[in-house]
């Protein structure tokens, strides 16, 4: 699914990934786990495709394909999904309208026909019943006026309307409480197929007991320092990241 | 100023041409006084420049070089020129009933009149010198600046337009369409005079529509409306004429006692756009909503200046302006909110914005609050940005193309400024205009 090779990312001359090697398998969740500053968040918008972030080394191969010659609309049409941190205000923008552009850009992108409306409309709804967004939430300007909870759940909506490969969630835990965080945990949890991927990055291990990942790595300083299965995880939430900070 | 003015050699084409122009132009009596007046007042005041503080940034003078006088003869356009001019408009098959004038001229075979009880409609070139209190009561007689050029040219070259009353507690439901046309492609100067007055707890939507071919044209317009007590007016002008032309237009409005007035005006044509609005509140209570959305490219000017005059108390008066400039497009927005000393309770907010797709379009904004009472909550902001990479980058991430995506957050952009339109057939049209200047937006750079 996802092969990342000796990645070297520089941000304004400053270089924040140090050769990343990670592979994922259909099917496979992934967590990431690091302490502030890492790179983990870096790692994500690389993957996305946003244009501050300059590739030195390495190369990412995504469903057998150079993903960093591809735009962001290239990616997404060919099945990454990355569910941002701070979902970004929108306003005048309604959130069906976004899913309806979304969803019908990447088809006419894979050369795939549109959906009618009431089939889409149908899938919406049905989508937004799981996450609990109210009809009303799909006709405001997307994530105006949100709540932290509710900007996620629309995040988690967008990944269930539009299918990816891949899934990227960016500390989608973060600003959530517990509520909220099973919400959105089942969520993703539905979404877990053996054709899918995911990559869950997050800097608390309390998201991961809802999500529990096939394998966890530890990214400190810009490299992966540390990788094991899901105990890893309840390790680090014992003994914090003090050690591999100091490495 | 006391200093003799050298007339320019446009202006001095205009006050020569007068004479001739009066004679060509018969008009009642009373109306042809008002053009006497005008002429007096245009040929002391001559165009606006620079120097001017309310036109340093359009200056007429220099704009308008090239003589642009009445013409003495109706136009003969080429066959289906004006058919393919109207089937371009924004609101060609929206139920309205429709007043055509070409060349400043009324079009009674291609006007549709309404008929309405309460509802009267005259055309100024027909008007009697008998002719109604409401319309003499309110002909030159609304809110604005004593001198103004724009309302002396207009006046002075007073040949027609549209005259509406609504009789007190009357709702006219269909909205009445008054329909500009330039046809003649030689350098002229036409312009419509629009009068419309609500009487008390009445109400009415009405349009203007500038449409215009390709021609070294300049527009004179002016529209005054009073608004009495309890009723409510909606304006929505769509200014698409030829883009060599020139657009002046003034709309002066007085608004009674729990009125409500909503303003709107896209303009998307000519190269060099003026649009002027006095709106002042003459009773209690009463709301004025005035927005606009500029849609600019090349090298089109476009500058509204407004002065909203709230005489009396508890009055509520909101402005938002959406200006998207491409290429070396230059967008102004003036806005002036006059709190007179015994107006407590003023709600007065303004807002205008610029959104540059090119580093040479310009966007300048000069708002300014001149309050005399003290307890008022009034206030204004001023933007000018380019696309937010952030928004673009989250679209993009979803899988829609840049272009697609940058069009989407452009039409979000003057959206807002559209949801001051209440008529949800009229809003929807001006939504296809902006999407129709965006599509043609992508054409002209991938073509």
């Amino acid at each position: 699914m996802l092969e990342i090779k000796n990645l070297h990312v520089k941000i304004e001359d400053r270089e924040i990934l140090r050769g990343i090697d990670l592979t994922i398998a259909p099917g496979e969740v992934h967590a990431i786990m690091g302490p502030n500053g890492s790179g983990k968040s870096t790692l994500s918008y690389v993957l996305a495709g946003k244009e501050d972030y300059e590739v030195t080394e390495g190369s990412i191969t995504f469903r057998g394909e150079d993903l960093l010659a591809m735009e962001p609309n290239e990616r997404a049409a060919a099945g990454v999904f990355l569910a941002f941190q701070y979902p970004i205000e929108i306003p005048g923008v309604a959130m069906m309208q976004l899913l309806k552009t979304a969803f019908n850009a990447q088809r006419k992108q894979r050369g795939e026909p549109e959906l009618s409306a009431p089939d889409f409309l149908r899938l919406v709804r049905q989508k937004a019943d799981e996450l609990k967004i109210s009809q009303e939430m799909l006709k405001r300007a997307v994530n105006v006026g949100f709540s932290g909870g509710e900007k996620k759940r629309a995040e988690i909506l967008q990944m269930a309307v539009l299918q990816p490969y891949l899934c990227v969630l960016d500390e989608t835990d973060s600003g959530l409480d517990i509520d909220a965080l099973k919400i959105v945990a089942d969520g993703v949890n539905a979404l877990r197929s053996p054709e899918r991927s995911m990559l869950v990055i997050t800097h608390y291990q309390r998201l991961l007991d809802y999500i529990v990942p096939d394998k966890v790595h530890v990214l400190s300083a810009g490299r992966i320092v540390k990788s094991g299965d899901k105990d890893l995880a309840l390790e680090l939430e014992r003994s914090g990241y003090a050690e591999y900070q100091a490495a | 100023m006391n200093v003799a003015i050298q007339q320019t050699r446009a202006e001095q084409a205009l006050i020569d041409a007068f004479p001739a122009f009066r004679a060509g132009a018969p008009l009642a009596p009373w109306l042809d006084q008002q053009r006497e007046a005008g002429y007096s007042a245009f040929t002391a005041l001559g165009l606006p420049h620079r120097r001017i503080e309310e036109w340093r940034w359009t200056d007429l003078r220099r704009a308008l070089q090239n003589a642009f006088l009445p013409l003495t003869e109706p136009a003969t356009p080429a066959a289906g020129a004006i058919e393919a001019l109207m089937a371009n408009s924004p609101f060609t098959g929206l139920d309205a009933a429709r007043l055509v004038f070409v060349d400043g001229r009324f079009d009674p075979q291609r006007s549709e009149l309404p008929v309405a009880e309460g509802l009267t409609v005259l055309t100024l070139g027909d008007v009697p010198d008998a002719a109604p209190a409401w319309l003499k009561e309110s002909f030159g007689k609304l809110y604005g600046p004593e001198q103004d050029p724009i309302r002396a040219l207009n006046t002075a070259f007073l040949r027609d337009g549209a005259a509406i009353h609504v009789a007190a507690g009357i709702s006219i439901a269909q909205p009445i369409e008054i329909v500009s046309i330039v046809s003649d492609p030689a350098a002229h100067l036409s312009g419509l005079r629009n009068v419309v007055v609500l009487e008390a707890g009445a109400s009415l939507t009405f349009i203007e529509t500038h449409l215009g071919a390709d021609a070294d044209h300049v527009a004179g317009m002016v529209t005054e409306v009073r608004i009495g007590d309890d009723a409510s007016l909606q304006r929505v002008k769509v200014q698409d004429d030829g883009l060599s032309a020139a657009h002046l237009a003034n709309l002066h409005v007085e608004i009674g006692a729990r009125a409500k007035f909503r303003e709107f005006t896209a303009t998307v044509g000519s190269r060099l756009s003026r649009n002027q609005i006095f709106a002042k509140f003459r009773g209690e209570g009463a709301e004025a909503n005035i927005s606009g959305a500029y849609l600019l490219a090349g090298k089109q000017h476009c500058d509204t200046t407004l002065v909203v005059n709230h005489a009396v108390p508890e009055c509520t008066s909101r402005e938002l302006f959406k200006a998207v400039l491409d290429d070396e497009a230059h967008g102004i927005f003036q806005g002036k909110l006059i709190v007179e000393q015994y107006a407590q309770k003023t709600d007065g907010k303004q807002q205008s914005h610029g959104l540059l797709l090119s580093e040479r379009a310009e966007f300048d904004a000069k708002p300014e609050l001149e309050i005399f009472a003290d307890d008022v909550a009034c206030g204004h902001g001023a933007t000018a940005g380019q696309l937010d990479e952030n928004l673009l980058f989250y679209l993009m991430a979803r899988g829609i193309p840049e272009a697609q995506a940058k069009s989407m957050l452009i039409s979000a952009f003057v959206a807002e400024a559209f949801d001051a339109v209440e008529h949800d057939g009229i809003r929807e049209r001006l939504t296809e205009l902006a999407e129709g200047w965006l599509i043609s937006r992508g054409e002209k750079r991938n073509g």
